[in-house]
């Protein structure tokens, strides 16, 4: 394998450093090997004669431009139609009727976070299209955002090889929602037009992308470091919606961090909003307290209270036309 | 373990085929037209049919016509695997009964999510 290697080794050190910096995702083990296959491609793109030509100009130069288009390159992910079916499924199954029934005449916005070549929302759209009687009067957007790329750029096109098709999309779909255009397949535009693709850059900041009843990032968390799976899921749940969900991969379970999202019973990796709950301030005056309290300061403020109340007890108890108190 | 017939004219298909369909734990036969896989199944009807559309004697659509007008022929999952891709064939094919399709060339992954698709993994 290491013969294959065409740049120097603490360029590869660097590139994973690189690629932790700027997206936060770990690319682990036998990175080289993914390094050679992606990169080389983006070098040939970019014009130049080589791979190591191309690395030495971005470290030699620090160009963000090719920064990120070499970070985007690294984590473009495989992704093919119907991905994970079973949460899809529960999508329709658990999440779509709540929705449904809470924002009826709304129209759903819904966020695919990290779509890569698209086939997450076309899925998505695609699912709630063949299920539609069940929904009636839905309307709905999606909006899905990755990294720029050749991926994301496919997306947009929404056009597809004739492998990429065949795989985990039932040719009931093909037919219905794709039109063959020579060896590939377009989504139809009725499809195409309920999705806006996004180059976004996914550790910034989402509320520029509004809020959303639905966010979907599915199996992508694992690839980032700790850190930044709190930040992304930070950000994930600021874009939410109240009562709205965040789906997750089957098997992706965070119930053990705390966002102000509960997990739906069953399905661990469906976490709804809480509903915020605003309480009428009892004293405007009160001071609030800033530090950490402890079980002395909370009887102290007891007390304090405890004579408070009975100093001005006799007016209240006069206001109230009592005649005694306990 | 499930059985699953292929019928193609090409040898170097059905072997092809055979083989990815032993590493999904299918028992596999062949059959080289479809009046050869029709009477296979009169024989004994498998539990999914991997098929051709173009073939000597008879091609795949007349066979799987006829196919599922035989007793139990409504039984066995149909998968076509044909380089035929035009939509009116591929609904031609839907509408004579076959449950998936296949567009040639294919590769295990393309078999298996199909087969998977189609309920038989």
């Amino acid at each position: 394998m290491s013969a294959a290697l065409s740049l120097k080794p603490s360029y590869y050190e660097a590139l994973k450093r690189l690629t932790l910096e700027l997206a936060g995702v770990n690319l682990g083990g036998n990175h080289e090997f993914l390094i050679e296959t992606r990169l080389s491609a983006l070098a040939r793109q970019e014009g130049y004669d080589n791979l190591q030509m191309m690395i030495e100009e971005l470290f030699g130069s620090g160009q963000t431009r090719l920064a990120v288009h070499v970070v985007s390159a690294l984590l473009e992910r495989d992704s093919q139609f119907n991905d994970d079916a079973e949460s899809l499924e529960d999508i329709l199954n658990t999440v779509l009727p709540v929705l449904h029934r809470l924002y009826k005449g709304t129209t759903l916005r819904i966020l695919s976070y990290g779509c890569s070549s698209g086939q997450e929302p076309y899925s998505i759209a695609m699912a709630i299209e063949k299920n539609k009687d069940l929904f009636p009067g839905l309307k709905y957007e999606i909006a899905a955002v990755d990294y720029p790329s050749v991926a994301i750029d496919r997306a947009r096109a929404g056009r597809y090889t004739h492998f990429d098709v065949q795989r985990g999309l039932p040719i009931t779909d093909l037919i219905r929602f794709f039109d063959r255009a020579g060896e590939d397949w377009i989504i139809k535009d009725s499809l195409k037009d309920r999705i806006v693709f996004t180059d976004f850059h996914l550790l910034s900041k989402l509320d520029v992308l509004g809020e959303f009843h639905l966010v979907v990032f599915r199996k992508g968390l694992a690839r980032y470091s700790a850190p930044a799976q709190i930040r992304v899921l930070r950000e994930l749940t600021s874009v939410v919606r109240e009562l709205g969900f965040l789906v997750l991969g089957r098997g992706e379970d965070v119930s053990n961090l705390n966002f102000g999202l509960d997990g739906v019973e069953g399905v661990p990796h469906i976490l709804r909003k809480r509903e915020m709950i605003i309480e009428e301030p009892i004293d405007p005056n009160a001071k609030v307290p800033s530090g950490r309290t402890t079980f002395e300061g909370a009887k102290r403020r007891f007390n304090r209270a405890r004579s408070d109340l009975s100093e001005t007890r006799p007016e209240q108890v006069s206001q109230e036309g009592k005649t005694s108190v306990a | 373990m499930k059985t699953c017939l292929v019928v193609d004219d090409s040898k170097m298909i059905r072997r092809v085929a055979g083989r990815i369909l032993k590493d999904l734990s299918f028992e596999t036969s062949e059959a080289a037209n479809g009046q050869d896989a029709l009477d296979q199944c009169r024989g004994q009807m498998p539990d999914a049919i991997l098929l051709d559309w173009n073939m000597p004697v008879m091609d795949g659509l007349n066979f799987l016509k006829t196919l599922r007008k035989e007793p139990k022929g409504g039984d066995p999952v149909v998968v076509f695997c044909t380089a035929e891709r035009d939509v009116t064939k591929i609904t031609e094919a839907l509408e004579a009964g076959a449950d998936e399709y296949v567009m040639k060339p294919f590769d295990s992954d393309i078999i298996e999510s199909k087969f998977m698709m189609a309920g038989l993994i």
